[in-house]
């Protein structure tokens, strides 16, 4: 019988999942673009990146474009590992 | 948003991101072929026309690539605002840099190559739509690079001048009408 790995709780969530999903696919991403992609609020949003960074997940950096606030987002080696290991993980679960 | 998820939805969840991603990227590459597609086949044709009118100095008309090469960084900068950068995005635009500084080394270089930059720049033309073409899997793209690199083979064995309508043909051929049909795909 195959062991059954338990999921990542800070990826099994459906917000920081679908963000972690966005990222994976892309060099970087704008705050505004994954909010627009999520449709999440940027208040639940922001909360959210912050768990991501601070697990190594991601990483933030702010910047301005124009004299608007730049927020870019971008996945990291940590947080590709993580990810496949919870596509491994869940495959897992799957019939 | 809900905090738990069930194993399914955790599934439709990733595919539905990684398919959101994917189309956000890789448009717009078509506005870079048409611009380079007609900046080119015109000078090329221009050369000709000016060298068989014997107007001095037709390689002047070679300028036109200056304004072209602004309007080549603006409309990449356009692309890069749209709030996400994709792999592909990346890889297709290096793939025209160094496209461009091989050209660019190519054309200085001219004299020493014995004037058969032509053949060289379609050579690296077809290289760049070769490698488009299949990162963007789009086959016209592919296609046009067979087309750039028999007209190289052929402008090998021709003189300078008569080089240079082949090269607006092959331009036209395998570099504009694979732009046009790529336009029409990411339209659709």
């Amino acid at each position: 019988m195959d062991n059954f790995e338990p999921l990542d709780p800070l990826l099994h969530s459906q917000l920081r999942l679908a963000v972690m999903s966005l990222l994976i696919s892309l060099e970087d991403a704008e705050f505004t673009f994954i909010k627009e992609k999520t449709q999440a609020t940027a208040g639940n949003l922001s909360v959210q990146l912050d768990k991501l960074e601070q697990a190594g997940y991601i990483s933030i950096s702010k910047s301005f474009k124009g004299k608007r606030p730049l927020t870019t987002c971008k996945i990291t080696t940590t947080g590709i590992k993580a990810f496949e290991a919870y596509v491994t993980a869940l495959k897992k679960y799957l019939p | 948003m809900k905090d738990k998820l069930t194993h399914q939805e955790s599934l439709s969840l990733i595919t539905e991101m990684i398919t959101q991603a994917k189309r956000n990227v890789a448009k717009g590459g078509s506005n870079q072929i048409l611009l380079w597609g007609w900046t080119v086949a015109f000078a090329n044709f221009g050369h000709y026309a000016l060298a068989l009118s014997g107007i001095p100095h037709p390689y002047m008309i070679w300028l036109i690539t200056i304004p072209a090469a602004i309007i080549s960084v603006v409309m990449g900068m356009k692309i890069g605002q749209k709030g996400a950068v994709g792999h592909i995005d990346r890889v297709y635009g290096r793939v025209w840099m160094a496209a461009g500084i091989s050209m660019v080394i190519c054309l200085a270089m001219m004299h020493t190559i014995n004037f058969n930059h032509n053949g060289v720049i379609l050579l690296i033309a077809g290289m760049g739509m070769f490698i488009t073409g299949s990162l963007l899997k789009f086959t016209p793209i592919v296609a046009g690079s067979f087309v750039l690199w028999i007209a190289a083979l052929i402008s090998f064995n021709l003189p300078e001048i008569q080089q240079y309508p082949l090269s607006g043909v092959a331009i036209l051929l395998g570099y504009l009408i694979p732009g046009y049909l790529l336009k029409r795909a990411e339209r659709g």
